[in-house]
């Protein structure tokens, strides 16, 4: 009867409160967001909205086959190779607070400051900087079998390379 | 000025009578869902138990049309896990739903007991056929990214959508385009890239939750929040 009575408390901390969270905006490189050499103008044009700090691996910032789909609260930048996909994204809404509840602070204390997986098939890195949520993701035409899908290397690489493109406050 | 008066005095009676309670439908009361967090069958993992949260309230059903089938493709008949038997089997297009977010898996799930779990949850079609039931947009919203084998979909809400294993050449959506809640995005198929697997939708849903200042973006359970759209959905109210 107790374990009745607790489990609807339990997770009645979750709140619907969306809103915008606060960033802790890094001292600009001028030399990564003016570069000697122009960035693609898929890339300038698309971000020029967004309000949080554009990061995307160096080696892919003069890809003009780019494809950025942008707002001023997010951006989602994919890049397309032979026989998969690049895809680098950040967020800064949330959509759920939570109030003194043991669980999420768990969470958020055991949780590594990046994460390497492959879930689903897919290769992910996530992480969080600035008070901003970024992800990188490979999605392999062959999941199984492509080595840029089974193993770490190329998404350590990725997020090793990541440099500060864009964005303002 | 009797006779004036008699008007708006009988559409306010009308008005205030009671409704008839709308007869259910017959899909409507086959409908039936085992508890958010019981997985089925035992051994398929340890679900979050007592979480019936809507943590997306309101969305669309991601399949156009019922019935369809919430449960385990892993564990279900014919499934890799499962019982030996045809992936069509009729035993796996029946109700109950069965909640498969917290199933089994290699990868990081903090949501789930044991800190492992699925991230979405898998839906069967009414029928064992690929490439013939529309998954659709379950809030407005713009079309992120297009893998191989995935649509994402970020709602109006912030909240990410993800779609897997649709056919392809069916997706109607582009990278960037903007969708209204129940826009048909693509067929429900069995593509997964190379790797095998059975004619369904993973369908998972990811948000931000804040708390004391810090955020981490987690893939929230869709179970609770698809069956209340299903109700719509069954009752010609999607």
């Amino acid at each position: 009867m107790r374990l009745l009575l607790i489990i609807p408390f339990i997770f009645s901390f979750l709140h619907a409160d969306s809103g915008i969270l606060d960033i802790k905006w890094p001292k600009p490189n001028a030399k990564q967001q003016k570069p000697s050499i122009p960035y693609p103008k898929v890339l300038t044009e698309g971000i020029k909205d967004v309000k949080l700090p554009v990061y995307i691996p160096n080696s892919y910032a003069y890809d003009k086959n780019m494809i950025v789909v942008a707002d001023k609260n997010f951006y989602t930048i994919s890049f397309l190779f032979k026989g998969a996909t690049v895809m680098v994204s950040g967020d800064k809404t949330y959509q759920e607070s939570v109030s003194n509840k043991q669980e999420f602070k768990e969470i958020l204390k055991t949780t590594p400051a990046v994460t390497f997986e492959q879930e689903e098939g897919i290769m992910t890195a996530e992480f969080n900087r600035h008070g901003v949520n970024y992800s990188i993701e490979i999605e392999c035409d062959k999941p199984e079998s492509d080595e840029r899908c089974t193993e770490t290397k190329l998404i350590k690489d990725l997020y090793n390379r990541l440099i500060m493109v864009g964005g303002r406050a | 000025m009797k006779k004036l008066l008699i008007i708006p005095m009988l559409l306010l009676t009308i008005g205030c009578q009671q409704k008839p309670s709308k007869e259910l439908t017959d899909e409507e009361k086959k409908f039936t869902y085992s508890p958010a967090g019981k997985l089925t069958p035992v051994k398929s993992g340890k679900g979050r138990n007592g979480d019936n949260y809507i943590y997306a309230p309101g969305i669309r059903f991601p399949i156009e049309s019922a019935p369809a089938y919430l449960n385990s493709q892993v564990y279900g008949i014919g499934g890799l896990f499962g019982p030996k038997g045809s992936l069509c089997d009729e035993k796996n297009y029946q109700y109950p739903w069965h909640d498969n977010y917290c199933e089994k898996r290699r990868w990081g799930m903090p949501l789930c007991p044991g800190g492992k779990g699925h991230q979405g949850v898998d839906i069967r079609t009414a029928t064992c056929e690929k490439k013939k039931y529309y998954a659709v947009a379950v809030e407005d919203g713009t079309i992120t990214y297009i893998g191989k084998y995935t649509v994402k979909l970020r709602g109006k809400s912030g909240r990410t959508y993800r779609y897997l294993h649709l056919d392809s050449p069916s997706v109607l959506v582009k990278r960037g385009q903007k969708v209204h809640r129940g826009e048909r995005l693509g067929l429900v198929s069995n593509n997964m890239g190379s790797t095998k697997t059975s004619i369904h939708l993973h369908f998972d849903m990811k948000e931000t939750i804040k708390i004391d200042g810090k955020s981490k973006k987690v893939y929230v359970p869709p179970y609770t929040s698809l069956i209340d759209a299903y109700k719509r959905l069954l009752q010609g109210n999607p």
